[in-house]
C-alpha cells in the first residue's frame, strides 16, 4: 500500500511561500495530475513529495510511513523529468534493466520477464536492441518512463514530461503512463500545466493557485462543478463563462436567465455574486421560448471538432456560445438563449455556493 | 469597400527561386484576415514585403490606394509586431514600449496616455516599471505587442503574436485583440501556424501555397468548404486526416478505406481528406471499418479520439456525451459518410470539385 499523504506541508522560499499549507493524500494505485499555471507550487509540491526539497514545514507519509527525513533514494520512487534520463550507449532493453540490477530479489528470468512488459507498455518491443542515441526526443522519454516504472516502486512521479517533445511523441507519452496505470497500479503524481492532459490520465486532479489546491476532485466534476472561479477558467477551451448576478427583491436576478434564482440560505451578504456558465451548455434558438433570452450575435467563428463558436451580447454582458449547429442568425441578428438552472454555477466572491 | 491592403502581381525570387509568383491580394478594410501557409509557401515572404523589409522584383504594394512600394520600412503606415521580439535591455518597460513615439517627438503626456492603455489592453500595469531581464518570456512578448500597437497605423501586421504563450493567456489575449481591432478601426493581418488560432481569430482566412494565394473567403467557408489541400491541413483543430490513395474506375482506396467517389474521377493517385468531426463512432450507412483505440483525450465538451485503422493514425473527435466507454486498446467500428470525403489532386493540391 502507498497511499501519499502531505500533511499540511509548507515551503518557504525567502518571504514567498511557494506551497503554502496544502493537506491533501493521493489514493493507492490512482493518477493525481497536479494541475495549475507557472508558478503555482506544483512543480514544488512534487520535490517535497521527491524529498528533493525538504518543506519548511510539514510531513510526508507513504503508507502511513513517515519519509519527511527519508533521503529521496530510499523513499521507493521513480521520477520522471522534463528531460529524458537515459544512457545513451546502451540499448533500450538494457536501460530498463539498470534499475532491475539494483533488486537483488528480482531472478534473471524475473527480469527479462520484466522488461517483456515495460517494453509492452511502451509500444517499443520492436525497437528492443535498438541503441537509445538512434532514437528521437520522444521515444527517449517513453525510456525514462520504462526506468521509472520498471521496479514497480510504489509511487511514480512525473514532472511535466511532454514538455520538450512535438505532437505525435507527446501523444504516445501520454498513452504509455495511461497504460503504466493500467497495469501496474503504482500510485502517480504527475505534474502538468495542461489542462487536457491533466483531464485525460487523472483519476484525480488537484488544481493549484499560489501555493495552495483550490479543488481536488474526478475530472468531470472539477470541470462541471468548479470549487473557484479560477477553475471554471483555467479549464475549458474556451473556459466558462462569468455573468454578473445581484439579488433584487429577495432574488438572485442574472441576464441570461429569464426567471430569478432563489438565494440559497447562507450566503454571504454583500458578496460579490457571478454566474458561471460553460459555452456547450447554452441552448440557441431562432425562436423565442419559455424560458429564452433574447441576445445579439456578435461573433460567429468555427472552433474545436467543427463545433459553432458565437458571442453574444446581452446587454453590458457577452457570453460564448458552443453549438453544433450553425448560429441561426446573422451578425447583428437576434438570437434566444437558455440554460438549464442545474448548469449554472454560482459563485459568491469567486467561490462556488452550494444551492 | 475600401482596400486596405492590395498587392499587385508582385513577384520575388531569390536565387532563382520564386518566393512569390504573381502573388495578388487584396484585403478589406477594418477586417480582421489571417494568413496561412506552410514552411516555404511565400507567407513570410509577404510580410517582409509589406513592411519594406525586402523590394518587390515586379508588381506593387498599396494601402489604401496608396502605391506604398517604393517607401522605405518608416515611412510605411503600418503597425508591425514581429514574431521574435527584442526588447532594449537598458530601458523600462514602459521605454521599450514607448521607443517608437519617443523617436516621433510625440508630446510626453500623448506618449503616457497612448502607453497605459496599450498595457492596460496587455494587463502590464503592473510591469511598466520593471526592466526586461526581470520579464518572463510571456511577459516580454506582451511587452513587444504593445510597442506594435501603439502606432496610429490603420494596418496592423502581426506575425504570430502568440507564439509560445499559454493557453490560457492565448485565450484572452485573442479575445482582447479582436476587440481592439474594432476600437481602432484598423485592418489586421495576422500569420499563426496554430490551426485553430487561425479559425478563431479570423474573419477572412488567406491561404498561401507555392507562393500564390489558393483560397481567400470567409473562416468558416474556408473550414466548410476547403478549395486546396492546405485550407484542409493547416486550418481546423483536430487537424484533418489526409491519405494518400489511388482511383481506378470511380472507386477509391486509401490506407484502410475503399469506396466509390460521389462523381467521377480520373484514374490515378489521389488525396483523400476529411474532418476528424467526419469520422462516427458507430456502425451505419457509408464508408465502414474498424479501428483500434489508441488514446481518448478529455478536452472537457470535446473527445479526440487517436485510432489505428489499417497501419494508419487517424483522429475523429466528437462532443463528450454521458456513458461513453472508450477504453484504450479497443476495437470499434467507424462509419464516414462519403459525401463528407473531400478529393484533391495528388499534384496541384487542388479540391477536385464535381464538374470541375
Amino acid at each position: 500500500m502507498a497511499e501519499i499523504v502531505v500533511d499540511h506541508i509548507t515551503m518557504n522560499y525567502g518571504s514567498l511561500a511557494a506551497v503554502d499549507d496544502v493537506q491533501i493524500s493521493f489514493a493507492d494505485g490512482e493518477v493525481a495530475c497536479l494541475l495549475g499555471p507557472s508558478g503555482c507550487g506544483k512543480t514544488t509540491l512534487m520535490r517535497v513529495i521527491a524529498g528533493l526539497e525538504t518543506p519548511s514545514a510539514g510531513r510526508v507519509l507513504f503508507g502511513g510511513r513517515d519519509v519527511t527525513a527519508v533521503p529521496t533514494r530510499r523513499r521507493d520512487i521513480g521520477m520522471v523529468f522534463q528531460y529524458p534520463v537515459v544512457y545513451p550507449t546502451l540499448s533500450v532493453a538494457e536501460n530498463i534493466s539498470v534499475p532491475l540490477q539494483q533488486d537483488p530479489s528480482l531472478s534473471a528470468s524475473a527480469r527479462d520477464q520484466r522488461i517483456e512488459e515495460v517494453l509492452d507498455i511502451l509500444d517499443m518491443r520492436h525497437l528492443k536492441n535498438a541503441f537509445v542515441d538512434e532514437l528521437d526526443a520522444g521515444s527517449r522519454q517513453k525510456i525514462s518512463i520504462g526506468r521509472a516504472v520498471a521496479r514497480r516502486s510504489d509511487v511514480v512521479l512525473f514532472d511535466e514530461p511532454t514538455t520538450n517533445v512535438e505532437v505525435n511523441a507527446k501523444l504516445q507519452l501520454i498513452r504509455a503512463v495511461k497504460k503504466v496505470a493500467q497495469r501496474t497500479r503504482q500510485t502517480i503524481v504527475y505534474v502538468t500545466h495542461d489542462q487536457t492532459e491533466a483531464m485525460t490520465l487523472a483519476d484525480r486532479i488537484a488544481l493549484m493557485r499560489d501555493g495552495k489546491i483550490t479543488q481536488y476532485d474526478r475530472p468531470d466534476t472539477l470541470y462541471n462543478e468548479p470549487a473557484t472561479e479560477f477553475g471554471g477558467w483555467f479549464l475549458g477551451n474556451p473556459g466558462m463563462n462569468f455573468v454578473p448576478a445581484k439579488i433584487v427583491a429577495g432574488a438572485i436576478t442574472v441576464p441570461i436567465l429569464a426567471e430569478p434564482l432563489p438565494v440559497p440560505s447562507g450566503l454571504p451578504l454583500q458578496a460579490k455574486l457571478t454566474v458561471g456558465i460553460r459555452p456547450g451548455r447554452i441552448g440557441m434558438s431562432a425562436k423565442p421560448g419559455a424560458a429564452t433570452v433574447a441576445g445579439r450575435l456578435c461573433e460567429q467563428t468555427v472552433g474545436i471538432a467543427g463545433r459553432y463558436l458565437a458571442r453574444v451580447a446581452l446587454g453590458e454582458v457577452t457570453v460564448k456560445v458552443k453549438t453544433d449547429e450553425r448560429p441561426p442568425a446573422p451578425i447583428g441578428g437576434t438570437v434566444h438563449l437558455t440554460v438549464r438552472r442545474d448548469h449554472l454555477v454560482l459563485f459568491a466572491d469567486g467561490n462556488r455556493v452550494v444551492r | 469597400m475600401m482596400s486596405s491592403v492590395a498587392f499587385r502581381a508582385v513577384s520575388k525570387t531569390y536565387r532563382g527561386n520564386a518566393a512569390l509568383d504573381c502573388f495578388d491580394l487584396v484585403v478589406e478594410r477594418e477586417s480582421l484576415a489571417v494568413i496561412c501557409g506552410p514552411p516555404g509557401s511565400g507567407k513570410s515572404v509577404m510580410f517582409r514585403l509589406l513592411v519594406g523589409l525586402e523590394t518587390p522584383d515586379t508588381g506593387s504594394i498599396e494601402i489604401d490606394g496608396h502605391d506604398i512600394t517604393g517607401l522605405s520600412p518608416a515611412q510605411r503606415p503600418i503597425g508591425y509586431v514581429p514574431q521574435s521580439f527584442a526588447l532594449y535591455p537598458h530601458l523600462r518597460v514602459y521605454d521599450n514600449i514607448a521607443y517608437p513615439l519617443t523617436l516621433a517627438r510625440v508630446p510626453k503626456d500623448e506618449i503616457a496616455r497612448r502607453v497605459d492603455r496599450a498595457a492596460g489592453i496587455l494587463s502590464i500595469t503592473h510591469l511598466l516599471n520593471k526592466m526586461p531581464d526581470q520579464l518572463s518570456g510571456g511577459e516580454k512578448q506582451r511587452t513587444a505587442l504593445a510597442r506594435g500597437l501603439l502606432k496610429e497605423a490603420s494596418l496592423f501586421v502581426l506575425d504570430d503574436p502568440l507564439l509560445g504563450l499559454d493557453f490560457k493567456l492565448r485565450e484572452r489575449l485573442m479575445d482582447e485583440l479582436k476587440s481592439l481591432r474594432q476600437e481602432l478601426k484598423a485592418t489586421f493581418l495576422y500569420a499563426t501556424a496554430d490551426s485553430l488560432e487561425a479559425l478563431i481569430m479570423a474573419q477572412r482566412l488567406v491561404v498561401i501555397d507555392g507562393g500564390r494565394v489558393v483560397q481567400h473567403e470567409d473562416a468558416i467557408r474556408v473550414y466548410d468548404e476547403p478549395r486546396h489541400l492546405r485550407s484542409l491541413e493547416l486550418i481546423g483543430f483536430p487537424r484533418a486526416n489526409v491519405l494518400r490513395g489511388v482511383a481506378a474506375g470511380n472507386r477509391i482506396s486509401a490506407g484502410p478505406l475503399s469506396f466509390v467517389a460521389t462523381d467521377s474521377v480520373r484514374d490515378g493517385a489521389i488525396v483523400v481528406g476529411f474532418r476528424p468531426e467526419a469520422i462516427k463512432a458507430a456502425t451505419g450507412r457509408g464508408i465502414e471499418g474498424s479501428c483500434r483505440i489508441r488514446l481518448v483525450e478529455n478536452l472537457g465538451d470535446e473527445y479526440v479520439i487517436h485510432v489505428e485503422a489499417g497501419g494508419e493514425m487517424l483522429t475523429m473527435s466528437f462532443a463528450v456525451a454521458d456513458g461513453t466507454a472508450l477504453p484504450i486498446d479497443s476495437e470499434i467500428p467507424f462509419t464516414i459518410d462519403p459525401r463528407d470525403m473531400l478529393l484533391f489532386d495528388p499534384v496541384d493540391l487542388r479540391r477536385l470539385l464535381p464538374g470541375g
